[in-house]
């Protein structure tokens, strides 16, 4: 809908709008701020001032007595630590951005895999089944109040410090948002869609197949994008005590030894990628549910 | 083609209060028959049609179709839904092969009759839409291509038509005739729409309101091929007035049971 607002706005030459055509949305700051450079400009003058009065506001490199480094420090340690030569006595960090940000992202990944092969099918179950309701929903319910924070002291017992313990994290708190969203989405499938498949033979199976899920999909896919935010936040909550690798390990040591500068490089380089995670899903959603959108075409 | 018989069919709904919304229908419709049952809207007609599909059991007496009692829901009995009900995430084409692809037919027996079908329902060129892309009628053409697909023995319909603009509805009542009197299936058409009714049924049986019983079955004899110019001649006036009285008594007297 805005979409199309913008591409017509931004189709039309400014200078050739109808005489005496003073309608909203056609003046000329209007135009420009609705193509998309305009947007894009938009959303950068927040972050861009913040960042330059910061850069602005330190000296010699930092601001608060030495607390907090400048944007410029953080660049450059944020390069040393992706670029910089390993195996350098004199910084741990140099060279191992990629390993690092490889070794979360991968512990992400199977996490969310597990909570996805786990949740979806539980909750199909819960939402399309008393029997599954019953069996299941209490479980969840009582499990769901105790936040992963909770389970680290469990989960460290239990897989010790490994790799393991962020998994098990990261599948645990992924899983509540994907089971409670597809069980919402298998609860409310329309039921004439439901009869139309029985009416034209599908079996029990079938149904489950091709009319539950691709209903539930919309919001499976709400259930994902929020249980892979509570991944990147079990990652790192994990990595900072259960695990000696990782964008979470790097975190809490280099506080421990100072180094600002990596801290803040560490912060910008989760978000970034749980920018790029959430997108990858959204690119996948936007392709699984195409034919929802054919209409708008 | 089938034959479907109803005998002292009752459906009560238990709630708080119990809702008894089919009261002793009894209806015999031989096969080919083309019934259209008229009645105003939650007086139980979709129920009777619900019964006869499967999707509900009759809290008492008996529904046969060919002698057998009917039961779960299956391809043999063909429904046409009001919103089309058609499955989103799947183009024109693959909504009018599910059917055949659910009973396991190989795809070389059914791939002909679909194209066919949606030859017959006028939406070749639109295989491989999506039905966000169609317009309301066009969506009810693949709900009845999808059904006919799968040759079924009796075709029920539940105000296929209901929400449809006048002219589009018209032309899918032609479209319905037309295909009706190539193919001579078993019909049963729930309307509240008493035009729709005479112009496109062998026989109307008009539906007293809650509980829903079959008031009286009246033949119409228009002749056959029929068109929507049917819908203007004296004769189609003069049926038109006898189901209006008819359904206007109806209507007094649940008004005075319900008193």
């Amino acid at each position: 809908m805005s979409d199309t607002s913008v591409k017509q706005a931004a189709g039309r030459p400014a200078g050739l709008a109808a005489p005496g055509s003073r309608a909203l949305g056609s003046t000329l700051p209007a135009i420009i701020l609705s193509s998309n450079l305009g947007q894009l400009l938009l959303a950068l003058i927040l972050p861009v001032s913040v960042i330059a009065i910061w850069q602005l506001s330190g000296t010699n490199g930092s601001l608060f007595g030495g607390v907090l480094p400048t944007p410029d420090r953080v660049v450059a340690a944020w390069w040393t630590w992706a670029f910089g030569a390993t195996g350098m006595g004199l910084n741990p960090y140099s060279g191992t951005w990629l390993a690092n940000v490889v070794f979360s992202t991968q512990r992400v990944a199977q996490g969310f895999l597990v909570a996805i092969l786990v949740g979806v099918p539980a909750g199909i179950w819960i939402g399309w089944s008393r029997l599954g309701a019953q069996v299941l929903d209490p479980t969840v319910q009582i499990l769901r109040p105790i936040p992963i924070t909770a389970w680290l002291p469990f989960s460290l017992a239990v897989f010790g410090i490994s790799g393991f313990s962020a998994i098990f994290l990261i599948a645990l708190g992924a899983f509540y948002p994907i089971v409670i969203n597809t069980t919402q989405g298998a609860r409310h499938v329309e039921r004439n869609l439901v009869r139309a498949a029985l009416m034209m033979g599908a079996g029990r199976f079938d149904i489950l197949r091709r009319v539950v899920l691709p209903a539930a999909l919309p919001a499976i896919f709400t259930g994902l994008r929020i249980g892979l935010g509570i991944g990147w936040t079990a990652v790192i909550v994990s990595e900072m005590i259960a695990v000696k690798s990782g964008l979470g390990y790097v975190l809490w040591d280099a506080y421990y030894v100072g180094r600002m500068d990596v801290v803040i490089a560490d912060m910008v380089s989760i978000g970034v990628m749980g920018l790029l995670s959430d997108q990858l899903i959204l690119l996948v959603e936007r392709w699984a549910l195409s034919w929802r959108l054919a209409g708008a075409r | 083609m089938a034959e479907i018989n109803l005998r002292q069919v009752s459906k009560t709904y238990f709630a708080a209060t119990p809702v008894r919304a089919l009261d002793s229908v009894d209806l015999d419709i031989a096969e080919g028959d083309f019934v259209a049952l008229l009645g105003p809207s939650g007086c139980g007609k979709s129920t009777l049609l619900n019964i006869l599909a499967g999707f509900e059991d009759a809290s008492e007496g008996s529904a046969l179709i060919d002698g057998g009692a009917i039961g779960k829901p299956g391809p043999d009995r063909g429904v046409v839904f009001q919103e089309a009900a058609l499955f989103p995430w799947l183009t024109v084409w693959e909504n009018v092969v599910f059917g055949p692809k659910m009973q396991g037919v190989p795809r070389a027996d059914y791939e002909d009759r679909a194209r066919e079908m949606l030859a017959t329902v006028g939406l070749t060129d639109f295989a491989g839409s999506y039905p966000a892309q169609l317009s309301g009628g066009m969506r009810q053409r693949v709900g009845i291509a999808r059904v006919l697909v799968m040759r079924p023995r009796a075709l029920l319909m539940d105000e296929p038509f209901g929400a449809l603009d006048a002219q589009t509805r018209m032309a899918m009542q032609e479209l319905l005739l037309t295909v009706w009197e190539k193919l001579n299936t078993t019909v049963v058409f729930v309307t509240h729409d008493i035009d729709e009714a005479i112009l496109l049924a062998g026989r109307v049986c008009v539906m007293t309101a809650r509980p829903a019983r079959i008031g009286r079955e009246i033949p119409i004899a228009l002749p056959r091929p029929r068109s929507i110019d049917d819908l203007t001649t004296p004769e189609f006036t003069r049926y038109k007035a006898e189901i209006m009285a008819e359904m206007r008594s109806a209507h007094r007297q649940a008004e005075s049971t319900a008193a």
